[in-house]
């Protein structure tokens, strides 16, 4: 295989690859880095490179591997990290003035893991500033462009790690989701992205939007690929205060279960059957996809969308309130060094009061209730990842975005793990993703149901021209 | 429906903050103000007396970071 195939292949086929020696870590570290090299200038995905790190790091693994040292399917394998990420003695800068210059004294412990796991670090990607907002325009970093257009956006927050993966830049990534900001970028970038349940995978080191929304996890261009990251950093950190100490499962041990009579909950009544804001193409990909997934055996249960709904409302006051609260003092000190983006969405939660923010959290109570409640009768959620396809930088309303119903943030809400894979491209060959959660830390079934509807489809295997 | 937040009032609400914001900003803040607080009057629609705040404070967790 030519060299410059190599950033191409899954995590699963690089690894095959490895152990029969067909390439070295090295040189799946060198294809990576000279792709960087030749696309990242129109991409702006990576905010730093770190590439005679990743050549060290490669050349460790290619000796540990020789020796019959093998510590898993990420031995040896490049991989990038969204700029939240707080890596010791690497730049972590948030995508923001504020941390432009910050050298972490730590690594955040989901680094911690994927460096024991022996994956080799190409750098540090772009994002929403501090994870909120929209493309930044006016931060120190220019804004993501999305690889299947460069003129329309990548999503975001982990904007980076949607296109790069996309891009074939790196293998596999971590992003953060506290409204769908992994879902999101994964849906229009292509590509696969994972919100496991809250508490699953360690939050410390990765820095704030929302402690009580935030959540890490993986994105990759396989649903095994995601599964192989996951089972990587997950479980018990008491460095994180949400963490849950609960078993971790093989996440990859029942892939290939398939999902015949598995109950799919669409919460369309009173919600996205209204046609508020959802685009209609998008409706259209997201009913073959059901009928895939009932072809498959699964039986497709409508229920009422309410709940979901609402549950935006108390996302966004929960999230404003609480990042507000963070940034408080930088505000007060120096407002100027935020993006105006950021600054004026985050500004909001200044003026909400304790009552208010309570007032949301005992909503978050009910809802949390409401949507749990369903699983009595459905195994699974299914809906579109995002309203519509991605906008073109240049017609974005970032406050109309805000009056379309959000499909994603219900699962920051209620904790629940969800993915977005991909489900289909539109006329305009711009990707759309498919939303699949399930009830709490059951990962390995919104892996099974992705994993089968992936292997039933082509869309997995489309990537754009670049 | 909320009581509207007026422009003069959010000024006001800026001093107390302690934020130093122009003039345009303030402005420019306003209508998402005014969504902030009429979506938290459709929570309210949606608890009841019973309900308690959904909190993550555990007082068993005893390990530092």
């Amino acid at each position: 295989m030519p060299l410059t195939e190599l950033p191409h292949l899954s995590i699963v086929e690089a690894a095959s690859g490895l152990r029969r020696k067909e390439f070295s870590p090295s040189e799946l570290t060198w294809a990576c880095l000279k792709r960087i090299e030749s696309i990242d200038h129109k991409l702006h995905s990576f905010i730093t490179v770190t590439a005679d790190l990743a050549l060290e790091q490669a050349q460790k693994a290619e000796q540990e591997l020789r020796a019959g040292t093998d510590k898993g399917p990420l031995h040896g394998i490049p991989i990038a990290l969204k700029d939240l990420y707080a890596t010791k003695g690497i730049r972590t800068t948030c995508h923001s003035a504020v941390l432009q210059d910050w050298e972490p004294d730590h690594d955040a412990e989901t680094v911690t893991k994927l460096h024991e796991a022996g994956t080799v670090l190409l750098g540090k990607l772009g994002m929403h500033e501090f994870a909120f907002g929209g493309p930044s325009v006016d931060a120190p970093f220019p804004a993501v462009r999305n690889p299947w257009n460069m003129a329309h956006i990548p999503g975001g927050s982990s904007s980076g790690s949607g296109a790069a993966l996309a891009a074939a830049l790196c293998f596999g990534s971590l992003g953060s989701d506290t409204g769908g900001s992994i879902r999101t970028p994964s849906s229009h970038c292509g590509v696969v992205g994972m919100k496991p349940t809250y508490g699953r995978v360690s939050r410390y080191g990765v820095v704030p939007l929302s402690w009580s929304l935030d959540h890490a996890g993986p994105m990759a261009r396989s649903v095994e690929d995601c599964a192989i990251l996951l089972q990587a950093i997950a479980g018990y950190d008491p460095k994180d205060a949400a963490s849950a100490n609960v078993p971790v499962p093989d996440f990859r041990s029942e892939l290939k279960n398939g999902i015949k009579g598995v109950r799919v909950g669409v919460p369309r009544i009173n919600w996205f059957n209204e046609n508020k804001g959802t685009d209609p193409e998008t409706k259209t990909i997201f009913d073959n996809a059901l009928k895939t997934l009932e072809s498959l055996g699964a039986i497709v249960v409508e229920i009422d969308g309410r709940p979901f709904s609402i549950a935006r409302k108390a996302n966004q006051t929960i999230l404003t309130a609480e990042a507000y609260a963070y940034h408080e003092k930088r505000f007060q000190e120096a407002p100027e060094k935020f993006g105006s983006s950021v600054r004026r969405r985050m500004l909001e939660g200044a003026f909400l009061s304790a009552a208010d923010y309570i007032t949301a959290l005992r909503a978050r109570t009910v809802l949390n209730e409401q949507i749990r409640a369903y699983f009595s009768a459905v195994d699974i959620f299914v809906t579109p990842s995002a309203p519509r396809p991605p906008e073109a930088f240049e017609t974005m309303d970032p406050n109309e975005q805000n009056l379309r119903p959000s499909f994603t943030n219900p699962f920051n809400l209620t904790g629940l793990p969800a993915i977005s894979l991909p489900c289909g491209l539109t006329k305009d060959n711009l990707p759309v993703g498919l939303q699949i959660a399930a009830p709490p830390f059951e990962e390995i079934t919104v892996l099974r149901v992705a994993y089968t509807y992936e292997r039933a489809t082509e869309w997995h295997t489309r990537r754009p021209k670049l | 429906m909320a009581k509207e937040i007026t422009l003069a009032r959010l000024q006001k609400m800026v001093e107390q903050s302690g934020l130093k914001l122009t003039d345009e900003e303030v402005e420019k803040l306003l209508p998402g103000v005014n969504r902030s607080q009429n979506q938290v009057l459709e929570l309210r629609e949606v608890i009841t007396d019973s309900i308690e705040p959904a909190t993550a404070f555990a007082a068993s967790r005893t390990e530092k970071r």
